[in-house]
């Protein structure tokens, strides 16, 4: 499954609105079928969000961002580089 | 066939199955209330125990309910409509009738959806699918594209998704069926550990070590715990053997009997195959590897049936195959079954047998739609075929191509007529070789490889020509118009379709007649064509040329969307899907949805553009032509997001375009890497990219392609002459009239390319507005280019973006979707909404059950209720 890094602004501040647990539950459900949110990095002012998703395709990542109401600012392909795990 | 596996604990209840089984009582129960059918697709590995799950949700309501079932066989080459032609035996009446009568898939369908209809409540289980023919998968297809309006019915149907490689065609069907309305999925998972924990310490067996040897699978645990041994078999094949092997040596002998035979076993013939030993038949039963249903026999499970098949040895396995050969073509006329028979002869060697069932069993399969078996029963024939003369040969050839054509097997169906084309040469049969070519070049036309067709288009007209004129002639005329007409040569094309049109209609060849006018009709649109094209629509429909009036859709679409008379073609393009949906015209489907993507695509509805591009990409067909355009539309709706995977979509597109030499396939290629590369800044590679195709839509002198290319090559700075001959909206803008342009532009209805007119203003006020045209469509590259200009042009204070979590899109509505909202807000009826928008009203249905579902709500009212809650319609209208 192709990777994808994922870009979000927030000019106001992230506000997860409501109990951050549950939010994420929800986002996972509503995932569910599609693409699998790996991680996320939250910026300290909470205006930047990069996640981490893998998907079929970019279309796929639209798609979530719209159904969980989160904006997209630019979404990346990308591969993994491990530098504890690189192969010889 | 797959019988019941009893993974049961000790009170007889399915084990690890009560959500699966809630999960369909579910889906049965809102089909009750709403009165809307539903579909449930249930998947799982051999043996995890899918019938056993159907079964026992069946007995729980057998009383109150009907009850159909049908299953698919696992012959080589299976019963066209197998599953149907058991539903039929068990409802009667006209669905019978139409299965017998060698029907098509759609009046299958129809007559099915009628029958579930009249008698609901019904369920109706479709079992083993992997193994259906094609003409099941259609009915299938068909029937789940229209499940929401057959009236309380659940359809069940299962199928092992470890047995489907990727290009299985019960993939792309399941693929769709799954995004359809009202269809779920449910997969059936192997036992736990702690299920196979209770059952073992219900027979006694060291729970762990069964575990780990079975992986859980139901029906090798139940295999293992009826062979009732110390040890465990390594494997299911083993277990199987091993529970046969308490057998007696006669009961074993009838197991081998009944195993050469794949669709169950009637006792009669069973009798015939091993007379001897049918006193052995309980003791069979009573060991649990065979079931009786009072007719037949048939092994509890097909992995047992195969298992057992491969023990026996080849000069046994002749002697069987030759005795129920025997057996089965003495039946009465009435119960002949060519595919069962041909199957046996094969296995009996006997050749005279397979030539005289395999191609009467390729007919019916033809008929019946099951184009995939019968391209097979050809195949089989043909193995057989040396003692035919060339002329027969030729002609199963030419079946078998047909067949294949079909089912997308292209090459296949090339190297069949190749065949056909040779024998019929040798034979000196010259009015058959020319139609051999005809067909020849039609089907490598199809893939893409032009050149070799338009030579054996040539020959055979220049074949056909010297003899006396028939219809064979008429269609190698018109196949060259449609060669001329592809490369758009219109005037060449209209030549040819004249003189196939007059001798078409001399001869009485109506199919020839639709197919020649409307590509008269293609070629003068607006001098009277469109009328001829729909004269063609007419008389192809009445005629029941179902393929040639999905054409005359296609064609009556494909000028409005290039001329952007978008509410025509939008017209066309709801009337020709529907039309092909519900005939299963699947190839012309395809074209018509790679119009609508483009559509979709200059009326900047970049999600629905996406969708349906994505829509025709997933299907693997060989024609090039539907994939090009979809390939191209993706890519441009990436581009201008700003996503990535762009130039992958094209470089794939791009290498099926160059073979074809074809200005609309290499002009849509080089359009979408024009945009592109502008997005990207690189103006070099724009010019690059475009000048090949420019250079051929001057000499074809096509206004639109012409005009876009030569627009693109001058945003990227090419100081060249442009024809005077080019589309109004890109003449403004190449005569720098970049307001007026943008104004045409958005009567046109696209404002994307309204924008994009604007961007290229001096203007800053043009600018300005353009930019924020830009941030509200998301189109980020294009925005950064514009808010670049303006800034060096000292402009401060620019807007940064689109809105954040941009509301209008809050549910994950489309646009088209809030539009049809606000209409229902304002209490409008779906009818009155169709007017409004100019769509159809079932593609206005279509959306408010979308609607319905995305906003988790069940009427009309909660539906705006809950829109003004999320905020997706402004409070004053």
């Amino acid at each position: 499954m192709p990777r994808y890094l994922v870009e979000r602004a927030f000019h106001d501040g992230w506000d997860a609105g409501g109990d951050l647990t549950e939010v994420c539950r929800q986002i996972l459900e509503r995932n569910r079928d599609e693409v699998t949110w790996l991680h996320s990095y939250v910026s300290d002012d909470c205006k930047r969000l990069v996640c981490v998703y893998e998907a079929p395709s970019p279309e796929a990542i639209r798609r979530s961002a719209a159904r969980n109401n989160l904006p997209v600012e630019s979404i990346t392909s990308v591969r993994v580089l491990d530098p504890y795990h690189l192969k010889r | 066939m797959a019988f019941t596996i009893q993974a049961t604990g000790p009170t007889g209840e399915l084990l690890e199955r009560s959500a699966q089984l809630d999960a369909l009582g579910e889906a049965f129960a809102s089909a009750r209330e709403d009165g809307r059918g539903r579909l449930v697709l249930i998947s799982g590995e051999a043996g995890v125990g899918k019938s056993a799950l159907m079964r026992a949700f069946c007995e729980d309501r057998a009383e109150s309910v009907r009850v159909l079932w049908g299953a698919c066989d696992s012959l080589f080459t299976p019963r066209p409509l197998g599953p149907f032609v058991d539903v039929a035996a068990l409802t009667g009446g006209a669905l019978d009738e139409v299965v017998h009568r060698d029907a098509k898939p759609y009046d299958v369908a129809g007559a099915l959806i009628r029958e579930l209809g009249a008698r609901a409540p019904t369920i109706l289980v479709l079992d083993d699918l992997h193994w259906a023919d094609e003409a099941t998968l259609d009915v299938l297809t068909l029937l789940g594209r229209r499940i929401d309006g057959v009236d309380s019915t659940v359809v069940v149907a299962a199928y092992r998704d470890d047995e489907l490689d990727v290009g299985h065609p019960l993939r792309v069907v399941v693929g769709e069926l799954a995004r359809a309305e009202g269809t779920s999925r449910l997969l059936v998972e192997p036992l736990s550990p702690k299920g196979v924990a209770v059952l073992a310490e219900f027979m006694g067996v060291e729970a762990r070590e069964l575990y780990r040897r079975t992986e859980g699978n139901p029906f090798y645990v139940t295999e293992v715990l009826g062979a009732g041994g110390e040890a465990i078999p390594p494997t299911i094949r083993d277990a199987v053997l091993a529970r046969a092997g308490r057998l007696s040596l006669h009961a074993r002998r009838l197991l081998e009997a009944a195993a050469i035979v794949p669709t169950g076993c009637e006792h009669w013939l069973l009798e015939q195959l091993e007379p001897e030993e049918m006193g052995h038949l309980t003791e069979c039963l009573a060991s649990g590897v065979l079931a009786d249903d009072g007719m037949t026999v048939r092994f509890r499970h097909e992995l047992a049936q195969l298992a057992l098949e491969e023990t026996i040895g080849p000069r046994r396995r002749l002697l069987l195959h030759r005795a129920a050969l025997d057996a089965l073509s003495k039946r009465p006329e009435r119960e002949l079954d060519p595919a069962r028979i041909a199957h046996h002869a094969e296995g009996a060697g006997d050749v005279e047998a397979v030539l005289r069932f395999a191609p009467l069993a390729g007919d019916r399969a033809a008929s019946a739609g099951a184009h995939r078996e019968a391209a097979g029963q050809y195949g089989r024939a043909l193995r057989f075929a040396e003692s035919l003369s060339d002329v027969a040969r030729a002609e199963l050839f030419e079946r078998r191509s047909y067949e294949c054509y079909l089912t997308d097997e292209s090459s296949e169906a090339i190297e069949a007529i190749s065949s056909a084309l040779d024998l019929y040469r040798s034979a000196g049969d010259r009015l058959n070789e020319g139609k051999a070519l005809r067909w020849l070049s039609y089907i490598l036309w199809c893939p893409g490889r032009t050149e070799e067709s338009r030579r054996a288009g040539w020959e055979a007209v220049q074949l056909l020509e010297p003899l006396p004129p028939g219809r064979e002639l008429a269609m190698a005329y018109s196949n060259l118009a449609h060669l001329y007409l592809a490369a758009c040569r219109g005037g060449e094309g209209v030549k040819w379709a004249q003189r196939a049109l007059e001798l078409a209609r001399s001869v009485g060849d109506v199919e020839t007649e639709a197919h020649a006018l409307a590509s008269i009709g293609i070629v003068e649109f607006d001098a009277g064509g469109k009328e001829k094209i729909e004269e063609s629509l007419e008389l192809a429909d009445r005629a029941g040329f179902g393929e040639q009036a999905a054409r005359a859709f296609d064609l009556l679409a494909e000028v409005p969307v290039e001329t952007r008379a978008h509410d025509e073609a939008r017209r066309y393009l709801d009337q020709g899907i529907e039309y092909c949906s519900i005939r299963g015209i699947e190839l012309l489907r395809l074209y018509l949805l790679a119009n609508r993507a483009r559509l979709e695509l200059q009326e900047g509805r970049w999600e629905e553009a996406a969708d349906t591009a994505s829509a025709v990409i997933r299907i693997p067909r060989t024609s090039t032509s539907p994939r090009i355009t979809t390939l191209s539309v993706l890519a441009r709706v990436r581009a201008r997001r700003g996503d990535p995977e762009v130039m992958e979509l094209l470089d794939e597109a791009s290498l099926l375009a160059e073979r074809t030499d074809e200005l609309p396939r290499l002009g849509a290629v080089a359009i979408a890497r024009a945009e592109a590369f502008w997005l990207a800044g690189d103006h070099e590679a724009v010019l690059d990219s475009t000048s090949a195709a420019f250079e051929l839509s001057k000499e074809l002198r096509t206004p639109w392609f012409c005009g876009e290319l030569a627009c693109w090559r001058r945003r990227a700075g090419a100081e060249e002459p442009v024809p005077l001959k080019v589309a109004k909206p890109y003449a403004l803008e190449i005569e720098s009239q970049w307001e007026q342009a943008a104004t045409l532009w958005s009567s046109l209805g696209s404002p994307y390319e309204a924008a994009l007119a604007l961007a290229h203003s001096d203007e800053p006020a043009a600018l300005r507005h353009a930019l924020e045209q830009l941030n509200g469509m998301g189109a980020r590259p294009a925005a950064a280019i514009v808010a670049r200009k303006l800034r060096e042009r000292g402009e401060r204070s620019l807007p940064r973006g689109p809105r954040p979590a941009t509301r209008e899109n809050a549910a994950g509505l489309t646009t088209r979707q809030q539009e049809v909202l606000a209409l229902m807000a304002q209490g409008l009826r779906n009818a009155e909404i169709a007017e409004r928008l100019v769509v159809s009203q079932k593609t206005v249905d279509h959306h408010v059950s979308a609607i319905l579902r995305k906003l988790l709500v069940r009427t009309r009212g909660e539906a705006a209720a809950r829109a003004f809650e999320l905020g997706l319609l402004a409070q004053d209208r």
